[in-house]
């Protein structure tokens, strides 16, 4: 009897026009983002990578030089662009691209694509996680509000109650059949996108094919949620009109209200410090030491008297190394201590933030999914942090490679000017390399958003169960 | 059979129901009559389970409804009185829903015979009932009772808007159900069409069956005269002291 209800919902919704247009809109809508942000994708990928092999070309062809000076000349690291952000941009518009590696110095992530971006950027790009996110659900509200309330309203649920048909069964009939609509315009789509990932992005990551389904199954659920949560509203309705009312009042608070008041929210809990008070804090630290009584001068003095006494020398000319190399190895592992302390409470005042808003998730299913299909497309907080540690552990390796070959290499007696390396010296630094997380590291962080799908879908399937038989027949 | 009990029901304060006693055999059609208001429509509802009583009892073929609700409600049909099918589907489409509801799976053919056998011009079988006359979809409705198998058959004022020929085919189909044994139950204001098809007349009036007659035993004209004289309001005279 369900698979008779199943069957009669699809083709009422297949057949009816007003749901043939809004279908058709929406299908154009996913497979014109679905199509744009592939290219997109592919393209920036290449570039970045282009930028990447072009840096450590000229990286290797610098010529001869000191190696402290390799070590201002620098290096950037190019953030990867993950195949799946075609599918949800997720916050790397705002996170930059790209990070110049130097001696002394951590420097930021930059040049974000909306840096480069007029006004119109802050309403956000057309990406399929928007279509899926925010106007799917309106679909399934235009495909629903009425499902029972209509019947009510006509005297067929009527009908359908004298042939003996119980309103569970009816219930859950209309929830599989609308779910079987809009898995019949989100499949297609979906599988269409992994047909066309890009085989050289899709290179950079292991894990693709797992994400991607993780990410496929996680906006099934979301939309089985919708519908349960939209049919059950719609059942007990008193009237059309005012489903209508209630499911868009739902959507406007879940999809425009609630998100923007979770950040104003997470923002006052864990504000964060400006970025001048920031960079102003590193720097005093540098000066005058984490604890603020340990100057500079003290600490290199100390640094001093303690390698004379190693060597069992009484100035530095007597010394058998170079003590410029030493010196500046300290002085950047000194300033790595300081940055490392500063960027941890940073981390974790956006983390407190991103937790606040995954937390809402309990009470929102639209926060839990955008949260979790950002995490699986690699566009999170998240994925920043995660490359610029690797961009920063990148760049001290090769700091410490110029420092040392500086302290062994060369002699006290050689002048800055006249102690050169070359190529040989850059090649042996290695490439910077970045591997994306793997999905048991991103599910493992997104507990909490999987955590509330799965409570969502669960709660909305005891009450349907509960609740389903007391629906009234007028 | 089916059979109601001092039956009652209440909507806040207002007594729609008020102690029905009523008996429909195999092969009786009993019309209820009455003004708007009068407790037809919640005399159906009750009979059909879609509201829960206050008191009294509902049998179906001796089984109490309430407490075998699906034993009973197996051996009722329903034709609602605006029978509003879905515009989307075929007559046809309509019919295989809500048969295939009861458990039957009428394919194509049985459900084109059924169509036919309550009169629906065979063109009209695969359109869209969203093009049907009233009257078309009222035979789909007679139809998907028929499919039932149901051996009581609830009308709720099911000539209502129906024109004449219409109705005229509709009463001709009720005929052929009684004469086949069903009992039938039906609301009406068409007093003309009661006695067409009636063997047994109720008139009903603020909640109370007030009249049960045989349609044998009177003419059109004295129902119709039965009827306005029990419509007349009361007068209540009031007293001073």
């Amino acid at each position: 009897m369900l698979r008779i209800v199943i069957k009669k919902e699809f083709l009422t919704a297949v057949r009816d026009i007003r749901l043939q247009i809004s279908g058709a809109v929406i299908l154009v809508l996913m497979l014109t983002a679905v199509l744009v942000g592939k290219q997109g994708q592919k393209k920036i990928q290449q570039q970045r990578a282009n930028a990447q092999a072009e840096m450590q070309e000229k990286w290797l062809s610098q010529g001869n030089k000191h190696p402290h000076s390799a070590a201002h000349f620098g290096q950037f690291a190019f953030k990867p662009k993950p195949v799946l952000s075609f599918l949800d941009i997720g916050l790397d518009n705002f996170t930059g691209i790209s990070v110049f590696l130097e001696a002394h110095k951590q420097n930021e992530v930059l040049f974000s694509a909306a840096q480069d971006s007029n006004g119109m950027s802050r309403f956000g790009e057309m990406t399929a996680a928007l279509v899926l996110q925010f106007l799917l659900p309106l679909l399934i509200i235009f495909l629903t509000f009425n499902i029972f309330s209509k019947e009510r309203e006509e005297g067929t649920l009527k009908l359908i109650h004298a042939q003996g048909l119980s309103m569970r069964q009816l219930f859950f009939g209309k929830v599989l059949g609308t779910f079987l609509m809009v898995l019949f315009l989100f499949v297609p789509v979906i599988v269409l996108a992994y047909c066309l990932l890009d085989q050289d992005s899709a290179a950079l990551d292991t894990h693709l094919t797992s994400k991607f389904l993780w990410m496929a199954s996680s906006y099934a659920s979301y939309f089985l949620i919708l519908v349960l949560l939209c049919v059950l509203v719609s059942a007990f309705a008193r009237s059309s009109g005012l489903s209508l009312l209630v499911l868009l009042g739902m959507w406007i608070s879940s999809c425009v209200i609630l998100p923007k008041a979770a950040a104003n929210m997470a923002d006052k809990l864990y504000p964060a410090p400006s970025q001048f008070d920031f960079r102003n804090n590193i720097k005093e630290q540098v000066k005058n030491g984490l604890d603020g009584h340990n100057p500079s001068d003290v600490r290199l003095n100390e640094l001093k008297q303690k390698v004379l006494k190693e060597y069992g020398v009484e100035t530095i000319e007597e010394l058998p190394i170079n003590w410029s190399g030493i010196a500046m190895q300290a002085g950047e592992e000194y300033t790595d201590q300081v940055y490392d302390a500063e960027f941890a409470k940073i981390e974790k005042i956006f983390t407190k933030q991103n937790n606040t808003t995954e937390w809402l998730g309990f009470i929102n299913p639209y926060l839990a999914i955008r949260n979790l299909s950002m995490a699986l497309a690699g566009t999170n907080f998240y994925h920043h942090t995660n490359f610029a540690r690797a961009a920063e552990s990148h760049r001290r390796k090769f700091v410490k490679t110029m420092n040392k070959d500086m302290e062994v290499n060369h002699k006290p007696a050689i002048a800055y000017s006249d102690y050169k390396v070359g190529e040989e010296m850059w090649s042996s630094t290695a490439e910077f390399e970045y591997d994306l997380p793997s999905t048991s590291s991103i599910l493992s962080r997104q507990w909490r958003s999987i955590t509330a799908l799965g409570l969502w879908m669960l709660v909305l399937l005891a009450l349907s169960t509960i609740y389903s038989n007391k629906i009234p027949t007028i | 059979m089916l059979e109601a009990i001092q039956l009652s029901k209440n909507y806040g304060a207002h007594e729609a129901l008020i102690d029905l006693n009523l008996q429909v055999h195999q092969g009786e059609v009993f019309c209820l009559l009455g003004a708007n208001g009068a407790g037809k429509t919640t005399t159906i509802n009750l009979f059909m389970n879609f509201i829960q009583p206050d008191s009294g009892l509902i049998k179906v073929n001796d089984v109490a409804l309430h407490a075998q609700p699906r034993t009973a409600q197996a051996h009722l049909a329903y034709i609602p009185e605006n029978l509003n099918l879905y515009g989307n589907l075929t007559g046809i489409e309509n019919l295989q829903f809500f048969t295939g509801l009861n458990g039957n799976k009428p394919d194509h053919a049985f459900a084109a015979s059924l169509l036919e056998s309550v009169g629906l011009q065979t063109a009209a079988f695969n359109k869209r009932v969203a093009q049907y006359s009233k009257g078309m979809r009222q035979k789909v409705g007679i139809a998907i009772a028929k499919a039932k198998k149901a051996d009581n058959l609830l009308l709720d004022e099911p000539t209502s808007g129906l024109d004449p020929q219409a109705s005229n085919e509709f009463s001709n189909l009720l005929n052929h159900m009684r004469e086949n044994g069903t009992a039938i139950l039906m609301t009406t204001h068409d007093l003309f069409r009661a006695m067409e098809v009636g063997t047994h007349i109720g008139i009903m009036k603020a909640g109370k069956l007030v009249h049960v007659l045989e349609s044998t035993e009177i003419t059109l004209s004295e129902l119709e005269h039965l009827y306005l004289e029990t419509m007349k309001p009361q007068l209540h005279v009031a007293h001073s002291h």
